[in-house]
C-alpha cells in the first residue's frame, strides 16, 4: 500500500489479518447468495415449464423467490464492502489533501457503521415480531417468517462486523500515520484492481477463442 | 353523533389499497374523514391516505397499527392472516354464498378475533367487504365444473384449496402482472372482487364473469389498543358512532358494488353507477344449484379442514362455537 | 450541482405556491434536506448512509412517530418483494452474456457497420446498448455489460474520454425505456397498467432517443473529425452480422414468452437467465468458474443497489410519515394553470428528485400519489408510463447521483474523476429531455401503437 512507511506495528498487522478472514467469509457467503440467484432463476423456470406443459404449479415462487432476493442481497453486503463497490460521491474528497482525505474516509465508514447497526437492530426487531405473532406466510408452503426473516438479519449483522472490522483497521491505520493507506481500504472504484475485473470478465470470454 | 368542544384529537388512518376506490372516496373520506370534522366542530381531525401512498403491501397493517404508526389501519383480513391466523377463518372461500350471511359470521367474530389481536395491542373496531370475489375466465364457461384444468391465479390458502379441489390448478401471479397474465393466456381464469375487475379493465382481457361469490374479501379497521383506552371517553364514544357508521355505509357499499360490478363489466351502462362501463360487455354466468351445492360441499370437505389445520384447533373450537351457528357447517360433524 | 439548483428552485415555486394558496408548508424539511445533504455530500458519505441519515433526521426532527418501531418492516418489504427479483436475474443474464463473450461479438458485428460514420464507434456504443437493451430489463447491467465490452476497444484511442463514458452512459439509460424493462414492471406494479401494454408504447420513444443520441455524437463527429478506418468488403460485413443471431435469439425468448403467454414479464427475466446459461454453453464457455464468477458479481451489484434500497426506504418512510410527498403533489395540483403547466412541474419535480435519487425509490414514493392528480388532468395511464420510465432513465445519468454514471466509473482502466462522466452524459441528457418535451407535445408517439396493435 502506498501509504506504508517501514513495517507495520503488530496492532496493525493483527486487525489487518482480522480483515482478511472476515473479508474471506464475507467472499463465501456473497458466493452462497449468487448462486441462491441462479438457483431462483431454475425455479421459476422449472414453475413456467411446469405450468405450461405438465399442469402444475409451485403456488410458492413470488413467496420464495422474494425470500431469496432479500436473503440475497443481505448476504452480500458484507463482501460488496470489503470489495469497495458501496457506493460513495467522492468527487471533492478524492481531491483532498490526505490529511483531510483520510479523517473523512474515516467518517464515511463510521456513519455507513451506525447505520448498519440501526439496520441490524431492525432486522432483528422485526424478527422478534414474528416469533411474537409466530407469523406464516399465505404461500402454500406455509413458511415461518422467522426463518427466511432470520436468515435476512444474519446477512446484515454480517455486515455490521464487517463495518466494525473495518473501522478498527482504518482507526488504527490513521492513529499510525498512515492516512493515505485508506485510499486503498475505503477508497471508491476508481481504483486499478476494481477495473481489472471487468476486463477479467472479458478476458474469459476470450478463452477458448484462438486468437 | 356529536362532540362538545375541547383540545383536538389528530388522527392518522391509513385505509384502502388504492385512493381511487369507492370503499375510500365514498366511506373513508366521506365519513371518517370529512363527517366527523364537521360533526365535531373541527376538533376530530383525520389525516387519510391509502397502502400505495404509503408503500405498503396490507400483511403488515396490524405491525403498522400496533406500533403506532398510524392510529387507525385497515386491510383485507385473508392478507393480515400470516400475522393473527384466526382472521383468515371470517372469509374462508364458499363459507358465505350471501352478502348477509358474510356479515353476521364478521360481527359474531369481532369480539373473539379482538382476543387475540389485543395481545398484540391492536383492536378491530369494524368488519367489511369488498364486492364479492368472483372468477373471471378468458374462455367460456357455463358451471363451475367446466373450470376443471385451467390454470386459474388466486391468493390466500382457502382459495387455492377451494380452486385444487374443483380440479383447476391455482396460480399464484402478482395482482398488477394479472391483466397481462389474462390478455396473454400465462392463466385462463382469475377471481377478484366484481368491482375491482372492472377498475383493473379486466373485461378488455377477459369475455366470461361469474356472478358466484366464492367469498367476499372481508376487511377491518384497527385501532391501536394504547390510544384507543387513552382517549378522552366522550372521543372514544364519538369515533365508536362514526366507525358504527363508516361499518354500516361499507356493507351498503359491498352489496350495491357487487351487482355494479357485474353489469358494468357485462356492459350495462344504466346499472353502472360506481365503476366504469366496459367497452368490450362480457358475459354473465349465472350460477346453478348444482354449483351452490358443489362450493358447499368443497367448503366441508376440504376448505374448512385446511384452514384448521393450518390455523391450529383452538380455531375449530372458535369455529363451531361462533361461526358454525350461522354458516350451519360444523367443523369435525 | 444540479440537484442544489433544482431544489432551490423547488423551494422557489413551493413559496410562490404557498402565497397564492395560503397551506402549510415543509420548507424547513426542504432547507434541511439541502442543507444536510450538501454537507455530506462535500464529505464523501456512502449514498446509501446518506439517505438513512436524512430519513433518521427527518424522523426525529419532525415526526412524534415512532418510526424505528417499523423499520425492520420497512426494509423487509422491498427486499423481498418479487417484483424486485426481476433485477439479479437481469444482472446475471448480463453476467452471463458478458462472460460468454455474446455481447462482444455484438458489439463487434455492429462496429463493422457504424463506424465509418462521423463520431465512428461512438456509434457503437449507442446502438449496441440499444440492442442490449431488448434483452436486459435494467439500465445498471446493460451499461455494466455493454461497458466493460466497449471501453477496451477505446484504449490508446484519440477518442474524447468524455464522449466514450457519456455515449456508454446515455446508451446504458436506454436499459429501461427499450423493452423489457424493470421501471415498467415496477410502474405497472403500482398503477395496475398492462406491463405488455406499457412495452409497446416505448417503442416509437425509444426509436426517438436512440436516433436523438445518434446526431449528438453526428454532431460532435463532425465538429471534431477523426480519421475513418478503412472500408470492409460488403461479403464481409455480411458475414459479421452472424454475430448478433444470438442476441436476437434471445430477445425472441424473452420478449416472445412474454407475448406468447408463457410467462409475466419478472418470469421472463428467469427465462433469459437459463437462455443466456443455454448459448454460453452452446459456445462452449459454460463453466463452473464461469457461472461462480457471474454469481458473484451478481450478489455484489444487488447488494450495491440494495443497501441504497434500504436507505432510500428509510427516507422514503419517514417523508411519507410527515406528508412531504403528498403535500408536494396536492400543491402542484392546486396550482393556478393548465394541466400541461401542472404535467411540465410534475416532470420538473422528477427531475429535482432524479438528481439525487435512485430510480426504484423515485418512482416508489412518487407514482402514487402523483398518478392520481395525472388520471385526473386527463393524462393517459400508459402514456405517462413512458414518460416516467425516461424521467428515472434521465435520473440515472443525472449527476451528481446516478447509478449508471457510477457503474461506468467503476469501470475506467485509466483513472480519472467522476466529473468527466459528468461532463460527457451533459449532451446526452439534453437529448433525453428533448424527447420528454417532444412526448409532451406529440403523445401519439408513446400511444399509437398501442392503439393499433389493440
Ligand atoms: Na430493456
Ligand atoms: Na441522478
Amino acid at each position: 500500500m502506498s501509504g506504508a512507511v517501514g513495517p507495520a506495528p503488530a496492532p496493525l498487522r493483527a486487525a489487518r489479518a482480522l480483515r482478511r478472514g472476515t473479508a474471506a467469509a464475507a467472499a463465501l457467503m456473497a458466493h452462497i447468495a449468487g448462486w441462491a440467484y441462479v438457483a431462483g432463476a431454475l425455479f421459476i423456470t422449472f414453475d413456467i415449464v411446469a405450468r405450461s406443459f405438465l399442469g402444475f404449479s409451485s403456488q410458492a415462487t413470488v413467496e420464495v423467490t422474494g425470500y431469496l432476493l432479500a436473503g440475497g442481497i443481505a448476504w452480500s453486503l458484507a463482501h460488496t464492502l470489503f470489495r469497495r463497490a458501496h457506493i460513495r460521491v467522492d468527487v471533492f474528497v478524492s481531491r483532498l489533501p490526505v490529511r483531510i482525505r483520510a479523517p473523512l474516509h474515516l467518517f464515511s465508514l463510521a456513519l455507513l457503521t451506525a447505520m448498519s447497526i440501526l439496520f441490524a437492530w431492525a432486522a432483528w426487531e422485526l424478527v422478534d415480531e414474528s416469533a411474537l405473532f409466530q407469523a406464516h406466510d399465505n404461500s402454500a408452503l406455509h413458511i415461518e417468517m422467522v426463518w427466511p426473516q432470520g436468515i435476512w438479519a444474519v446477512g446484515i449483522s454480517a455486515f455490521v462486523v464487517a463495518c466494525l472490522v473495518l473501522m478498527l483497521e482504518a482507526t488504527l491505520v490513521l492513529f499510525c500515520g498512515r492516512g493515505a493507506a485508506l485510499d486503498g481500504l475505503l477508497g471508491s472504484r476508481t481504483l486499478e484492481d476494481e477495473t481489472e475485473e471487468a476486463l477479467e470478465a472479458v478476458a474469459m470470454a476470450h478463452e477458448g477463442d484462438k486468437r | 353523533p356529536s362532540l362538545p368542544p375541547g383540545p383536538p384529537v389528530r388522527i392518522s388512518a391509513v385505509t384502502q389499497p388504492l385512493p381511487t376506490q369507492p370503499q375510500y372516496t365514498r366511506v373513508d373520506q366521506a365519513i371518517l374523514r370529512d363527517a366527523s370534522a364537521q360533526r365535531s366542530n373541527g376538533r376530530v381531525q383525520v389525516t387519510l391516505s391509502t397502502h400505495a401512498e404509503r408503500n405498503l403491501a396490507g400483511n403488515e397493517i396490524v405491525r403498522l397499527v400496533r406500533s403506532g404508526q398510524v392510529e387507525i389501519g385497515a386491510g383485507t383480513l385473508t392478507t393480515l392472516s400470516g400475522d393473527v391466523p384466526i382472521l383468515d377463518g371470517v372469509d374462508l372461500a364458499g363459507l358465505a354464498p350471501d352478502i348477509a350471511d358474510a356479515k353476521r359470521i364478521a360481527e359474531a367474530i369481532i369480539p373473539v378475533a379482538n382476543r387475540d389481536l389485543e395481545r398484540f395491542g391492536v383492536r378491530l373496531v369494524a368488519l367489511y367487504p369488498f364486492p364479492a370475489q368472483v372468477v373471471f375466465c378468458r374462455t367460456p364457461f357455463t358451471s363451475l365444473s367446466d373450470l376443471r384444468g385451467r390454470r386459474i391465479r388466486t391468493f390466500g390458502n382457502s382459495l387455492v384449496d377451494y380452486f385444487t379441489a374443483l380440479g383447476a390448478q391455482p396460480v399464484s401471479i402478482g395482482f398488477p402482472e394479472v391483466y397481462s397474465a389474462l390478455e396473454r393466456g400465462v392463466v385462463d381464469c382469475a377471481i377478484t372482487g366484481t368491482g375491482s375487475g372492472a377498475a383493473a379493465r379486466w373485461p378488455e382481457v377477459t369475455t366470461h364473469v361469474s356472478a358466484m361469490p366464492v367469498s367476499w374479501a372481508v376487511a377491518g379497521y384497527m385501532v391501536n389498543l394504547a390510544w384507543w383506552n387513552r382517549l378522552d371517553p366522550q372521543v372514544r364514544t364519538f369515533l365508536e358512532a362514526t366507525m358504527k357508521e363508516v361499518s354500516d355505509a361499507q356493507w351498503a357499499l359491498g352489496e350495491a358494488a357487487t351487482r355494479d360490478g357485474i353489469d358494468c363489466n357485462i356492459g350495462r351502462a344504466a346499472e353502472c353507477r360506481i365503476h366504469s362501463v366496459a367497452a368490450r360487455p362480457m358475459t354473465e354466468v349465472v350460477p346453478t344449484d348444482a354449483d351452490r351445492a358443489e362450493t358447499r360441499r368443497i367448503f366441508r370437505e376440504v376448505v374448512l379442514p385446511g384452514w384448521i389445520r393450518r390455523c391450529g384447533a383452538r380455531c375449530g373450537e372458535v369455529y363451531n362455537e361462533t361461526i358454525a351457528p350461522i354458516s350451519g357447517v360444523r367443523f369435525g360433524g | 450541482m444540479i440537484a442544489i439548483v433544482f431544489l432551490l428552485a423547488l423551494l422557489g415555486v413551493t413559496i410562490f405556491a404557498a402565497a397564492t394558496t395560503g397551506q402549510a408548508l415543509p420548507i424547513a424539511e426542504i432547507l434541511m434536506l439541502i442543507g444536510v445533504f450538501l454537507l455530506f455530500f462535500g464529505s464523501g458519505v456512502y449514498i446509501a448512509a446518506v439517505l438513512g441519515a436524512l430519513g433518521v433526521l427527518t424522523g426525529l426532527m419532525f415526526s412524534d412517530r415512532p418510526w424505528w418501531a417499523f423499520l425492520g418492516q420497512t426494509l423487509w418489504a422491498p427486499s423481498s418483494n418479487f417484483v424486485l427479483v426481476a433485477v439479479p436475474l437481469f444482472l446475471l443474464m448480463g453476467e452471463i452474456l458478458l462472460r460468454a463473450g455474446l455481447s462482444d461479438r455484438l458489439y463487434r458485428a455492429l462496429n463493422v457497420w457504424l463506424n465509418r460514420m462521423p463520431g465512428g464507434l461512438l456509434h457503437t456504443n449507442i446502438v449496441s446498448c440499444a440492442v442490449f437493451s431488448a434483452i436486459s430489463g435494467s439500465s445498471v447491467a446493460t451499461a455494466a455489460t455493454m461497458g466493460s465490452v466497449a471501453l477496451p476497444y477505446f484504449q490508446d484511442t484519440k477518442y474524447s474520454q468524455r464522449m466514450v463514458l457519456g455515449s456508454l452512459a446515455a446508451g446504458g439509460a436506454l436499459g429501461n425505456l427499450i423493452p423489457p424493462g424493470i421501471t415498467f414492471i415496477i410502474y405497472g406494479l403500482i398503477t395496475e397498467t398492462s406491463v405488455g401494454a406499457l412495452y409497446i408504447a416505448a417503442l416509437i420513444p425509444s426509436i426517438l432517443v436512440t436516433g436523438l443520441f445518434i446526431l449528438v455524437i453526428l454532431a460532435h463527429g463532425l465538429r471534431s473529425p477523426m480519421q475513418k478506418p478503412e472500408p470492409l468488403p460488403l461479403g464481409m460485413k455480411i458475414r459479421a452480422l452472424a454475430g448478433l443471431i444470438p442476441t436476437v435469439l434471445l430477445i425472441l425468448l424473452v420478449l416472445g414468452s412474454i407475448y406468447g403467454g408463457f410467462a409475466t414479464p419478472t418470469e421472463a427475466a428467469a427465462l433469459g437467465v437459463v437462455g443466456a446459461a443455454a448459448f454460453a454453453a452452446l459456445e462452449g464457455k459454460l463453466t463452473f468458474r464461469m457461472l461462480n464468477a457471474s454469481a458473484e458479481a451478481t450478489a455484489r451489484n444487488t447488494a450495491l443497489l440494495g443497501l441504497i434500497l434500504f436507505g432510500a426506504y428509510l427516507l422514503n418512510y419517514t417523508l411519507t410519515l410527515i406528508n412531504v410527498p403528498q403535500a408536494l403533489a396536492a400543491l402542484i395540483a392546486d396550482l393556478p394553470i393548465p394541466p400541461w403547466g401542472i404535467m411540465l412541474c410534475i416532470i420538473a419535480l422528477y427531475i429535482a428528485l432524479g438528481t439525487f435519487m435512485e430510480g426504484f425509490s423515485l418512482i416508489i414514493t412518487t407514482v402514487p400519489v402523483v398518478f392520481p392528480i395525472v388520471v385526473a388532468l386527463g393524462y393517459d395511464p400508459i402514456w405517462f408510463g413512458v414518460i416516467v420510465t425516461m424521467l428515472v432513465e434521465i435520473a440515472q445519468i443525472s449527476p451528481p447521483d446516478g447509478t449508471v454514471m457510477y457503474v461506468l466509473q467503476g469501470m475506467r482502466k485509466r483513472a480519472g474523476p467522476i466529473t468527466d462522466v459528468f461532463i460527457g452524459v451533459m449532451p446526452f441528457l439534453g437529448a433525453y429531455l428533448l424527447a420528454v418535451l417532444l412526448l409532451m407535445i406529440f403523445p401519439g408517439l408513446a400511444l399509437w401503437l398501442p392503439s393499433v396493435m389493440g
